[in-house]
């Protein structure tokens, strides 16, 4: 297995509802990144598994607490940073992809967030999945009714969640090599999805 | 239809039963075999005949079906003669094979690559056999099972465990659901799950289709065939071995969350299948299948009663189910005004009473059954064996066509009048409600 970093995995995911992001090569372009955006940012350190139990990952980075921190996440992991555009999320989904020695390419959507792996609450769709596929799979969620709008929120955009997950059904199935793939957290934002982190996995045979 | 001689042979050949020894299990599968219809025959070293039936010491003539159930090392020696002869298909009952590692396996792929160059389908090895109803009171029982059921049937079987066909048997024995075919595939060297679903898919007697799984091996194949057949009847499935463990070096979290059973669910929910959580469900299900419950997914039903407690609980497992139990409407409840007494309860569950006069429950069961609002019903009789609550029920059934599950207990009549319009009695009042809510999804 090889891991590509986030932001490479994010180019071979293309066409995905991103925020607005930029893996920086200097302090320099990171403060101008974060002064163009004008609001606050998540920093990341770039190339590095498992950001969050590292530490690796910074909530609430403005204009001037950028340049304090630059160096010690690009030091920390390939010498890059990426920023993005934080965002506030009523909901968080995990998008996914993998193989079935049986069944072949799938694709999984599921209540995401922190706890998702305590629920594992996921429904798995074969790839590609088929017009109208995706809301039946959807009613075998037990938090199905998080998706409905919560607290008279809007509900979750099915059209938008449906093409996430082509694209994700179209890179397994276009490409052997891939053996895994994770949007993790898909964060909805007034019922709209946006891919906040993405990684996708090579099988070693297959990229060797 | 390249099963036909499997499922319809017109003549046997049965290899493996002692000229000595009449308790061998190759003298029950011929014993077995000889008591249906059709030219049976014996295949033996040296006995001109065995337990009455004529043998060979070399298959002469091209049979249908061979059933082989030879100790292992004879195995091979068996399903070459069979092939030479030109059988149709042989079913290799014997074990020793794939399942005992990478030797057997070697074996069981030379059996495999034998019947393939004459042309032969091979089942097994492995496994316990295939029953299937002739029509006319015929059956085959190409099986080591010395009870089979006599009734006939829509429902078909598939299993990959040959106890759990046993397991299928006993039910159909204690519920008196008819059979069509059955088939134990065993190992699953060359006909497998996939290739009998998609004949008893084309098969007319065939209503309804039940599989035990263990590994569905080319998934995708499975999905393909399976949603054609669904497409014409209903399937069900109980998988064995949910909890294996799924995608094994998973470096994301899609990977480590993929339990093996996920994929299974994609597949089926492609296919149109229905599967079952566990053996209980798994016999209902398949019972409300074959009673013609399936595509009529119904959502709003009424559940009418005599017995009160027991009417609560199918109306909580309605609740569960994701059914409804809609207020009867104003006309019908006026109706029913004089016809039950004062105290029955005319919400859903409608408790007509045990006090309600016996020649007013046929009007009263059918005005409920003409109500608008009611798409099914859940009828519970516990122990009142009063024959108009049947016939109420018989008739509803017959005038609305509206799918109908009833629970009942120690009411023979009851029971007799609803089975005459065929009406399917499950296990307990959730049982009934379940079976109705997962029957018209099949």
């Amino acid at each position: 297995m090889k891991t590509l970093t986030e932001w490479q995995s994010k180019r071979r995911l293309e066409g995905l509802p991103y925020p607005r992001e930029l893996l920086s090569t200097s302090r320099a372009q990171a403060r101008d990144f974060v002064a163009s955006l004008g609001r606050a940012v998540v920093a990341k350190a770039s190339g590095v598994a498992h950001k969050t139990e590292g530490g690796l990952v910074r909530f609430g980075v403005d204009e001037r607490s950028v340049e304090a921190i630059w160096d010690e996440l690009a030091a920390a992991g390939d010498g890059t940073v990426l920023l993005a555009e934080q965002l506030t999320a009523e909901l968080e989904l995990i998008v996914g992809g993998y193989r079935d020695p049986g069944f072949g390419p799938l694709v999984t959507v599921g209540i995401g967030g922190i706890a998702a792996e305590v629920f594992g609450d996921v429904v798995a769709l074969l790839a590609p999945p088929e017009p109208g596929e995706l809301a039946a799979a959807l009613q075998q969620l037990s938090g199905r009714k998080l998706l409905q709008g919560i607290r008279g929120g809007p509900p979750v955009d099915i059209e938008a969640l449906a093409r996430i997950l082509n694209v994700v059904a179209d890179l397994l199935v276009e490409d052997p090599s891939v053996a895994e793939i994770d949007c993790n957290p898909v964060m909805v934002c007034r019922g709209k999805p946006t891919v906040v982190d993405a990684l996708v996995v090579l099988s070693v045979e297959a990229a060797a | 239809m390249s099963l036909d001689s499997l499922f319809k042979p017109k003549s046997i050949a049965v290899y493996g039963a002692s000229a000595t020894d009449s308790s061998k299990l190759g003298n029950t599968l011929l014993k077995n075999a000889a008591s249906g219809a059709g030219d049976v025959l014996a295949v033996h070293p040296e006995a001109g005949s065995i337990d009455g039936t004529p043998a060979v010491p070399h298959l002469d003539r091209p049979v249908d079906l061979a059933l082989i159930s030879v100790p292992q090392a004879r195995v091979e020696a068996a399903v070459a003669d069979a092939a030479a002869a030109g059988a149709g298909a042989a079913i290799v009952l014997s074990s020793g094979f794939g399942e005992t590692g990478t030797a057997g396996r070697a074996v069981q792929d030379r059996l495999v690559a034998t019947a393939g160059s004459a042309g032969m389908r091979l089942v097994g090895p492995n496994c316990m056999g295939v029953v299937s109803c002739l029509g006319g009171g015929r059956w085959l029982n190409g099986s080591y099972f010395w009870r089979i059921p006599t009734v006939p049937g829509g429902l078909s079987f598939i299993s990959q465990s040959g106890a759990f066909g046993g397991m299928f048997f006993g039910h159909l024995r204690s519920s008196g659901l008819g059979l069509s075919r059955f088939l134990s595939v065993g190992n699953s060297a060359d006909v497998g799950i996939t290739d009998a679903l998609e004949w008893l898919g084309d098969d007319p007697q065939t209503t309804a289709i039940g599989l035990f799984v263990e590994g569905f091996g080319d998934g995708r194949r499975f999905v393909e065939v399976a949603r054609r057949v669904t497409a014409k009847k209903p399937v069900v499935v109980l998988k064995a071995g949910k909890m294996a463990a799924g995608a094994k070096a998973a470096a994301s979290h899609t990977g480590s969350m993929a339990g093996g059973h996920t994929a299974v669910r994609a597949g089926l929910r492609r296919a149109g299948v229905v599967e079952s959580a566990d053996t209980e469900a798994f016999f209902d299900t398949l019972h409300a299948a074959a009673a013609g419950l399936r595509g009529k997914a119904i959502r709003n039903i009424a559940i009418v009663t005599i017995s009160g407690g027991p009417s609560v609980l199918a109306a909580d497992a309605a609740e569960r189910a994701g059914l409804v139990l809609p207020s009867l409407s104003v006309a019908t409840i006026e109706r029913l005004r004089g016809l039950v007494p004062s105290f029955a309860a005319l919400g859903n569950p409608v408790d007509l009473t045990p006090q309600c006069p016996a020649d007013h429950f046929v009007r009263a069961i059918e005005t409920i059954y003409a109500d608008p609002a009611v798409e099914g019903v859940v009828a519970i009789n516990c122990g009142l064996d009063l024959t108009p609550f049947g016939t109420g029920v018989a008739r509803g059934v017959r005038s609305t066509g509206k799918p109908t599950a009833a629970f009942v207990l120690d009411a023979p009549s009851v029971e007799a009048e609803m089975a005459g319009a065929g009406v399917p009695r499950f296990g307990s009042p959730e049982r009934a409600v379940n079976s109705l809510a997962t029957g018209g999804r099949a």
